[in-house]
């Protein structure tokens, strides 16, 4: 396990390194359907630091997937496009570059791994002949030096019997094979930044925890910065260094794990960590958040988690929050915020 | 290996169990199979002579182990009607066949596969609309009067191509379109659906953050993973080349082995008919046994894990 305590961090959050890797600034992707145009990520800015795990949380549909595959140029478009905002990675805007420089990128700078690792691998392709391919498309190599990179590769993420594997069809893995097959294809070129898009999700609980364990493993030991989406608060606590709290499309809280987990400023945070069921309260029943997720194109004109918070006042029906610093230096978006109290 | 061995019993039960439908129904259909052997003067002593010397009389399942004996020695036998040797019909008209059937085969696949491809990529443009517009009415046309249109049109209106004969390629232009219509329809329908599943998986997506190029995730992956389906019923495809071949054969004058059937089965020449008709059975049997050992090639799936 990784302590936040292990990189230069200031206390307030922020990083003190020189520079992020990856930087969102404003993003605004948006969805055409039926004719109409509506926002799914509004105005979205996220910063990713060298050699951080950044959990972006949040409950299905508030745009983490899409955030990512927006960095990725890999949205579905149409229906879904970028409509405004920059992604700077190493001062370049990826949302400017053209198609052939975003593949470079791809796998060998920025890497992403997917939540269903059967239906992401190609059925009726061998994982050796997957991956030589993803390495030849970025580097001079030929296919036998290709195949026994692939096969190192297979072996780091522990993979067992990673040679025999490389002529392995996907169907002929388990669940968490095909996860140690989608990481080493990930990470075959040694990218900057590798996003996981919920990796464990899909899997049994006890191989959740291998999956992760690895995925930490291999952060550490590449120096690599990661971004891994998740809704689940188990797996943020034991693996991140920051957290962004997403909700309906934009960031409403961001801190240091330990800040986060301790003292949540959001109303939405807290909500969330009181609905985890804990082994220590004799309490039988969960604590949900009341009321449901808005539907991104009927967004109230105030806060959009107004309709659902216990402490909404006037003004945050009205006008929408920003996201603003507090005392301590970390970011949240809410005009009330309360003290957080264990349920 | 073990699905290969299996897939070829079953053929093998199959090629038996249709040889005694061919023998029987011919027989059964009624008709004499003398009347083509002697001249309709001949008095009824004569053609029961005939009869007895054909071995006609026998009953039909010594006649059966009869023929199956002599076909297992290398026996073809003679036609009824003019004592040709049914081995000399066979390479002579097979060749022919062989050339339509070819060329059907080649429409079928070599131009149904690339335009469900072309419809596939530019979904819901006027090339997807014109593509699936022809493809409806390629399944929906019914191959003899497509025949007539197509001779009406390309031979007696435009002159361009000959009404029927063998074997030049000109003349080998309109039946091998009108065999090959259905087809192709099918194909093209079949590669556009099956691409448009494969382009949507997951899988894809994650090929693009390998950052393969688009030729490769479309052309190699997305395609080969289309390509499952389509080989699973390419025997069905050629089986109906194969049936259809009898129609369009016998509307162009082309003198294939469909063209033989047709006439053997018209005039009871009872050794033709039943030889050609286990041969085009044998056809069918052939490639459908292809196909399926096709698709476990192209669905390791199916392979032992």
């Amino acid at each position: 396990m990784v302590s936040v305590t292990d990189r230069p961090v200031s206390p307030s959050g922020h990083r003190t390194d020189p520079a992020p890797l990856l930087s969102i600034k404003g993003l605004h992707t948006s969805v055409r359907s039926r004719g109409e145009s509506f926002d799914v990520v509004r105005g979205l800015s996220l910063d990713v630091y060298p050699n951080e795990v950044l959990c972006l949380v949040g409950e299905s549909g508030c745009g983490k997937s899409i955030t990512a595959l927006s960095v990725m140029g890999l949205l579905p478009d149409p229906p879904v496009r970028i409509r405004e905002g920059e992604i700077l990675f190493h001062g370049q805007d990826l949302v400017a570059l053209g198609n052939k420089q975003m593949r470079d990128i791809r796998a060998d700078s920025i890497s992403m791994i997917f939540q269903d690792p059967l239906t992401s691998l190609d059925p009726v392709f061998t994982v050796g002949e997957v991956m030589v391919e993803v390495i030849r498309a970025h580097r001079d190599m030929n296919k036998s030096d290709a195949r026994n990179l692939a096969g190192e590769t297979l072996a780091k993420v522990g993979l067992p019997d990673p040679i025999t594997r490389l002529d392995s069809y996907p169907h002929q893995l388990s669940g968490g094979m095909r996860q140690r097959v989608m990481i080493a294809m990930a990470l075959v070129l040694d990218p900057e930044i590798l996003i996981a898009d919920e990796p464990t999700t899909a899997l049994d609980v006890t191989v959740q925890a291998q999956i992760l364990d690895q995925l930490l493993t291999e952060q550490r030991e590449r120096n690599m910065a990661m971004l891994l989406i998740t809704h689940d608060l188990a797996v943020v606590a034991s693996i991140a260094d920051r957290v962004a709290v997403m909700y309906s499309g934009e960031i409403v809280e961001q801190a240091t794990v330990d800040e986060l987990f301790e003292n949540p400023r959001h109303p939405y945070t807290q909500g969330l960590l009181r609905a985890l069921p804990k082994v220590s309260t004799v309490r039988q029943q969960l604590d949900p958040i009341p009321g449901l997720v808005p539907y991104l194109q009927f967004l109230p004109p105030g806060c959009s988690f107004a309709p659902r918070c216990p402490h909404a006042l006037d003004r945050c029906w009205e006008e929408p929050p920003e996201l603003v610093p507090d005392q301590e230096g970390r970011v949240f978006r809410c005009f009330n915020p309360q003290d957080f109290t264990e349920r | 290996m073990k699905r290969v061995l299996a897939r070829t019993v079953y053929m093998v039960i199959v090629l038996a169990l249709s040889s005694v439908a061919v023998f029987y129904a011919i027989r059964l259909s009624g008709g004499d199979a003398v009347a083509a052997r002697v001249p309709a003067s001949a008095s009824a002593e004569d053609r029961e002579a005939v009869r007895e010397q054909l071995g006609l009389n026998d009953p039909f399942h010594e006649q059966y182990f009869d023929y199956i004996g002599s076909l297992v020695s290398g026996d073809l036998g003679n036609s009824l009607t003019n004592n040709a040797q049914i081995g000399s019909m066979l390479t002579e008209h097979g060749r022919n066949s062989l050339i339509l059937g070819a060329a059907a085969f080649i429409l079928v696949f070599g131009v149904g596969i690339p335009l469900g491809m072309l419809a596939s990529l530019r979904r819901n443009s006027w090339w997807d609309g014109g593509i699936m517009t022809f493809s409806v009415a390629g399944m929906a046309v019914p191959n003899f009067w497509l025949a007539l249109l197509a001779v009406w049109l390309f031979a007696t209106q435009l002159g361009w191509l000959p009404s029927a004969g063998c074997c030049s390629p000109k003349q080998l232009v309109l039946p091998a379109v009108v065999l090959a219509m259905e087809g192709l329809a099918l194909t093209v329908r079949m590669t556009r659906s099956a691409m448009l599943e494969n382009l949507n998986q997951d899988f894809v997506r994650t090929l693009r953050s390998g950052g393969l190029s688009e030729v490769k995730v479309i052309g190699r992956h997305v395609f080969r993973n289309a390509l499952v389906p389509i080989v699973s019923l390419a025997g069905l495809r050629i089986g109906q080349i194969v049936g259809y071949a009898l129609v369009v054969e016998t509307i162009f004058g082309w003198p294939g082995l469909g063209q033989v059937l047709v006439n053997a089965v018209l005039r009871r020449d009872y050794p033709v008919a039943q030889f050609f008709s286990l041969v085009l059975v044998t056809i069918v049997l052939l490639s459908n046994w292809l196909a399926d050992v096709g698709y476990s090639v192209v669905n390791p799936r199916l392979r032992r894990g």
